[in-house]
């Protein structure tokens, strides 16, 4: 049975009943579209959390001494040699950072705050969130800048501003308290408020002298991005490498350092199938009722054409064409349209500002661009023909189970 | 002997109705030679589609044996029967015959397809198919446009392009008015007797009866008069 003759008969039939064709592919590229569109909006939350979470002083993966995470302090060190540079191939890593980062306490003329003190070479934080903060004054010069740039909402609380100087008390590597006085640099404006409470800053050098030791407490790596879409084995391969140099260290990846984002990560990676899933499941409803009434009063037609020898298998097989071109075609449209949204619609992004409280609790950013990926509409487009052959399985048995003789007697 | 397209010994059909068994055929002989024009008559209810649709390899029969072309149907399989269908006979319907998308051409062209006959021949014989037939002017209209007569002539231009060795059709006039009638009648016999077409057909109507040119009579599932007996 020539598959063209079939694929022939199949268009045919579909467009002599245009109007309730129509409809049905009206569903099957508005649910499409839809789907593309929640999932492109769902990609985007993800990657921003995943972002947020990375950006927030971790990267993608962190070299720490061991015992540090569960008590950080100046003890939990080590020395990288000045010269050190992470072993990996160029292109995969956008950047890597050394950082002292240990609990201290600040003081104002009005007021004190328990803060992470953290020292940095600024040159190297293109990589964090300080890289896109927003300044009020300046920002630090170099590692050995001995000025510090805080949150403004610390700021807030502490009653301070730029210019003014700060007490910041911590502990050295011998024990004993080291107290300094530290003038401000600047203040730094974060997405939120959480990091800007958190984090104080100043240069890595002028911190190492502070608690008289030439160590750092943290390296933490970025990827780069398009790296980490393309090869999935990216980042357990910088791990390796790593963790084969800092041999007596801890080598950890953000996952295990954020694993509430990272659940939530794979957590999306779920929902979005599941959606899809549900939206076509109700979809099917409706197509196995166009196929069964187009099956229905072409009953007669299938007898006589099983009558003068056509086996059942073409019969089954173009009910199943039937069903697989209106999917198809759906599909093809939805999608177009579902990038047109992703697009033209939403290209810029939504504006979530309005509610940065809760946002900022989710880790999300207050713009919430879609993110289209080639393996999502790839994954829309294969389930959905196998979805469109499934909905034409039983249409295509109510075709056939009827004798030739019975059909056409009816 | 081999002259026999059909050979029906015995044959009993009867359907379970409602529980009521009805005796569709009762122990029917029916042989019909090659080139043969046969008529089925018979009030409604005789047992005439019943006949048809067994050596059509439609239906079965409870008892007896029956033969088309020397091939024993009984032992066949559902999809052996199909292929017999496909390849050495031709039906014409009472109604439904055509398939609504298709244009005439392609309806006539149909069977070759499905027979795998290829596509420049095919072309051909169908061309050549509806002339013989006087009906190329509606070549590229589908069913919907053409009147019960036209239909049922691209319908048996369709079960004959492939050259069947049986011709079965069930009351073909049924939907025709007795002009049309009488065309498509005269087209059979022209088509039995120049191309030696061997036909079968089912009928009430006496005008149908009229043009075949042997008369088989049946009433309540039995051979009660056949006129090539009557002549031997
Ligand atoms: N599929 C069937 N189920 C039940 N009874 C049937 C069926 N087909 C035919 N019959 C019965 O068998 C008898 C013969 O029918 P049929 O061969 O169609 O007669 P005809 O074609 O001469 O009008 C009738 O009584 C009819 O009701
Ligand atoms: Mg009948």
């Amino acid at each position: 049975m020539p598959l063209k003759l079939l694929a022939q008969l199949s268009t045919r039939n579909l467009f002599r009943h245009r109007r309730r064709n129509l409809m049905m592919l009206l569903a099957i590229v508005v649910a499409v579209a839809g789907v593309i569109l929640t999932n492109a909006l769902i990609r985007g939350m993800q990657y921003d959390m995943r972002e947020a979470a990375v950006a927030n002083l971790t990267g993608h993966i962190k070299v720490l001494a061991p015992g540090y995470l569960d008590d950080p302090n100046i003890e939990k060190s080590f020395r990288l040699a000045p010269d050190w540079q992470p072993d990996v191939p160029a292109g995969e890593v956008e950047g890597w950072a050394a950082r002292i980062r240990i609990p201290a306490v600040i003081m104002s003329e009005r007021e004190t705050r328990g803060i992470q003190f953290v020292g940095v070479d600024p040159a190297r934080e293109n990589i964090s969130f300080l890289g896109d903060v927003t300044l009020i004054g300046e920002g630090l010069k170099d590692a050995e800048d001995g000025r510090v740039l805080i949150g403004v909402e610390l700021a807030r609380q502490l009653e301070t501003e730029v210019g003014r100087r700060l007490v910041i008390i911590t502990q050295g590597l011998d024990g004993k308290n080291r107290e300094a006085g530290f003038r401000i640099a600047g203040l730094y404006d974060a997405e939120g408020t959480a990091l800007e409470k958190q984090f104080v800053f100043t240069g890595v050098g002028a911190l190492q002298k502070m608690v008289n030791a030439d160590v750092v407490t943290e390296v933490s790596v970025k990827l780069q991005d398009d790296a980490l879409v393309t090869d999935d084995k990216l980042e357990l391969d910088v791990k390796s490498r790593l963790a084969s140099f800092f041999s007596t260290l801890d080598v950890m990846d953000w996952q295990e350092l954020e694993p509430q984002a990272a659940a939530m990560f794979v957590y999306v990676d779920s929902a979005i199938l599941i959606w899809f899933l549900v939206i076509m499941g109700a979809l099917i409803f409706g197509l196995v009722n166009t196929l069964v009434t187009a099956v229905m009063e072409r009953i007669r037609e299938f007898g006589m054409l099983r009558a003068v020898g056509m086996k059942p298998s073409a019969v089954v097989m173009q009910v199943v064409l039937e069903s697989t071109i209106i999917m198809l075609v759906g599909v093809s449209v939805g999608i177009v349209v579902g990038w047109l949204l992703c697009t033209a619609w939403l290209g810029d992004g939504i504006d979530l500002s309005r509610w940065s409280e809760g946002i900022e609790m989710a880790g999300m950013r207050s713009r919430l661009t879609p993110r289209l990926m080639g393996h999502d509409v790839i994954l829309v487009t294969v389930l959905s023909l196998v979805f469109g052959v499934i909905a034409a399985l039983y249409p295509a048995w109510r075709a056939v189970k009827l004798k030739p003789l019975e059909a056409i007697r009816r | 002997m081999s002259d026999l397209v059909v050979r029906c010994h015995s044959i009993s059909r009867t359907y379970q109705d409602d529980s009521v068994p009805v005796r569709a055929l009762v122990d029917v002989d029916f042989e019909v030679a090659r080139g043969e024009f046969v008529s089925l008559a018979g009030p409604s209810g005789s047992g005439k589609s019943t006949l048809l649709n067994i050596i059509g390899g439609l239906d079965r029969p409870d008892a007896g044996t029956v033969e088309v072309d020397g091939v024993g149907l009984n032992q066949l399989s559902e999809s052996d029967l199909s292929d017999l269908r496909l390849h050495k006979l031709g039906f014409v319907f009472q109604a439904y015959n055509l398939i609504p998308v298709l244009s005439a051409r392609e309806n006539v062209e149909f069977i070759m397809q499905l027979q795998g006959v290829p596509a420049g021949e095919r072309h051909g014989r169908a061309e050549a198919m509806l002339e013989e037939l006087g009906i190329e002017s509606m070549a590229d209209r589908r069913p919907g446009e053409m009147s019960g007569g036209q239909q049922q002539r691209v319908a048996v231009a369709r079960a004959i392009v492939t050259h069947p060795v049986l011709l079965l059709a069930d009351e073909p006039s049924a939907n025709l008015d007795s002009t049309t009638t009488e065309e498509l009648l005269k087209l059979l016999r022209r088509l039995n007797e120049e191309h030696g077409v061997t036909i079968v057909t089912a009928t009430h109507d006496p005008l149908v009866m009229s043009y075949a040119r042997r008369q088989v009579r049946l009433r309540d599932g039995r051979i009660i008069e056949d006129s090539a007996r009557e002549a031997a």
